[in-house]
């Protein structure tokens, strides 16, 4: 269902942008080159260029095909960059662990998601998966069914490209669509809903992550290496109480996170949010029980999911400590510091 | 229980008598005129109506290399196959076929048609692979039919009537109206101005000026031919092809 009319005649806002600077130039020096940008994706997302010619994400090869149309501008988060911060307003903060799903922590991500499909509040969502390498791959679910790849599931410290993967889905939903991501992504998924319509209309239900650092998978992989994790024998990454923990097969390896400050990509260096204040409901393991997740509802559509869960039994619930998830918050705020 | 006897009804004699003169009449009767509603195929056929499914004839001329009958084939009986001019035409499995003619439903060009050919015999089963070309022409088949009959329903009773000659198998396809169509936005706020439409459209009918501080864009819906490019490849999906105004 579309809201509008059927128009021949409409008009677009331009930025006002000086007229001599492409729009990947701007993004590129007030964005890439300063180190603000995050990641999230959100200008690939959009870009009609990067769709048509299939290039990727690389500013320098964007600029070639780049058809100047302002989309990268308008939806970059980082451009005009008014950092958030604190744990944000919620409705309700619990603890809970899905009977049905085996996650990071409480699987309670996915527990919201297939609760979600199974009310038809959406169609499909986008999860993050990964290669036997740990490399991110993006997978459309449309069917519980689907979860039964185990890598599905759980956290993975490296950027994925999610967000532009949200595009296609957004334009073959029936219904809605169910997006996940760290809090930079969920920013980008505002930003996009904010200037084009089809995103505000097919997004509905976003969780956010909440978020120290994610890495690049190159630096990250070289690093584990390093410390002797074979990568191919990794089955979980976990970041708990300061520390690294890498299990294997046949072995765990541990280190302090601050030892990954080195490889920490400039754009989380500037990034403060750490409870993704702008979602529909954020989901993290500080807070509660080991093997539980902590859950902050923020908007009614969350709320009507998390209250399905608890009609038919799908997750345990439990008290959070919400002084943790707040000492976190305060933490990265002060990266306000490193902003110029 | 449940069970529940039916009684004889009571018969007066004269009503018995009236029935068995019934019962001997009609035995005079069909003695004379025999009423058997078997049709004796081949040496008569039935006549068909024109919504008949049967075998299905293609018009290479009215064919947009749509893909829709292959899709829509539940039966899987339909293969696209490459033509010399590169454009894909439908082949029709008759061993798969199950004849409900769900692609001469959907099909958009009107280029599937029914036929009231029902008696196609075939040597081996890898003959029932109709190639494109023959479905362009009628097949062979047999005829030693000298009659037609139609069913006649008359009040509770059917009835044939045996008409000499051969009925026509062919069926001309119901007239199909043509609209046409133009492009339309539906959903301008999601629209990003990056021209692509403009691009692809072989008939200049949209335009991008910039005006003040927007972006404006125009379909001259006089220049638009309906031919729906710009809608396959708008990034966003924001335009539609419609009816054009004033048709029904
Ligand atoms: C980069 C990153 C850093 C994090 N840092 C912290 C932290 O410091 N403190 C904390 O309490 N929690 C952190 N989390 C969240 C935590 O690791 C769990 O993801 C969260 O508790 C949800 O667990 P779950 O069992 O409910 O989720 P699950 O049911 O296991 O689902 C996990 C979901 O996360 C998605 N996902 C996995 N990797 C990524 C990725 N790279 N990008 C986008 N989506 C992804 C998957 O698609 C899946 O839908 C972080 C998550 C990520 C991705
Ligand atoms: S085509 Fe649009 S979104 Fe893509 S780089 Fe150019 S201005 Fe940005
Ligand atoms: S912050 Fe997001 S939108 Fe901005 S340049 Fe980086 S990836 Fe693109």
């Amino acid at each position: 269902m579309r809201c509008v009319a059927a128009v021949s005649e409409w008009r677009v806002k331009l930025v006002g942008r000086p007229k001599d600077v492409s729009c990947p130039s701007v993004v590129k020096t007030q964005v890439i080159d300063t180190g603000l940008c995050c990641r999230c994706m959100a200008c690939m997302a959009a870009c009609p260029a990067a769709v048509r010619t299939g290039v990727g994400f690389d500013f320098e090869e964007r600029k070639h095909v780049c058809v100047d149309c302002e989309i990268c501008v308008r939806v970059c988060p980082r451009l005009d960059y008014k950092p958030l911060s604190g744990i944000g307003s919620y409705i309700k903060a619990v603890a809970g662990r899905s009977k049905r799903f085996k996650g990071q922590d409480g699987a309670m991500v996915t527990e919201i998601l297939m609760s979600a499909m199974e009310m038809g509040i959406i169609d499909r969502c986008i999860f993050v998966g990964r290669d036997e390498d740990w490399r991110t791959e993006i997978l459309h679910v449309r069917d519980v069914e689907q979860l039964e790849v185990p890598t599905l599931t759980g956290t993975k410290y490296t950027f994925a490209a999610a967000v532009p993967a949200l595009r296609e889905a957004v334009l073959n939903t029936k219904v809605g669509v169910g997006f996940v991501g760290t809090p930079c992504m969920v920013s980008g998924v505002r930003r996009l809903q904010k200037e084009l319509a089809v995103f505000r209309r097919k997004v509905k239900l976003v969780i956010g992550l909440f978020c120290t650092e994610n890495f690049y998978w190159d630096e990250l992989t070289e690093f584990l290496k390093e410390r002797g994790v074979d990568i191919k024998k990794l089955v979980k990454t976990d970041i708990t109480k300061g520390k690294f923990i890498a299990t294997m097969t046949d072995d765990v390896v541990e280190f302090p996170v601050k030892e990954l400050s080195a490889i920490m990509p400039s754009g989380c260096r500037v990034c403060t949010d750490f409870s993704a204040v702008e979602s529909d409901v954020s989901v993290g393991s500080v807070g509660s029980k080991p093997g539980f997740s902590t859950v902050l509802v923020r908007e009614e559509n969350a709320k009507e999911v998390l209250d399905f869960i608890r009609e038919h039994g799908y997750a345990d619930f439990d008290e959070v400590s919400l002084e943790f998830v707040e000492r976190l918050c305060n933490l990265k705020k002060k990266r306000e510091a490193n902003i110029k | 229980m449940g069970i529940k006897r039916l009684k004889m009804p009571e018969y007066s004699f004269g009503d018995k008598v009236k029935w068995h003169a019934a019962a001997v009449g009609t035995a005079f009767k069909e003695a004379f005129f025999p009423h058997t509603v078997t049709v004796h195929y081949p040496k008569e056929r039935r006549k068909f109506p024109d919504n008949f499914r049967g075998y299905i004839l293609f018009d290479i001329e009215k064919c947009i290399n749509c893909w829709q009958c292959a899709f829509v084939c539940p039966a899987n009986a339909i293969r696209m196959k490459e033509a010399p001019n590169k454009k894909y035409y439908p082949t029709i499995d008759y061993a798969k076929c199950i004849f409900c003619h769900f692609c001469v439903d959907s099909c958009v060009g009107g280029a599937l048609r029914t036929t009231k050919i029902h008696d196609v015999a075939y040597a081996d089963v890898n003959e029932m692979l109709a190639e494109t070309e023959q479905l362009m022409e009628p097949p062979e088949i047999v005829r030693e039919d000298r009659r037609y009959v139609e069913y006649v329903i008359e009040e509770d009773d059917v009835r044939l009537r045996r008409v000499k000659g051969q009925d026509y198998l062919l069926v001309e396809p119901p007239p199909r109206k043509e609209y046409s169509m133009v492009c339309v936005c539906d959903d301008p706020e999601s629209c990003t101005g990056c021209g692509t439409c403009a691009d692809v459209c072989e008939h200049y009918a949209i335009s991008i000026s910039i005006e003040g501080e927007y972006k404006v864009i125009r379909i001259d819906t006089a220049r638009c031919t309906g031919c729906g490019l710009c809608v396959k490849e708008c990034p966003l999906r924001v335009l539609r092809l419609v009816r054009r105004e004033g048709e029904q």
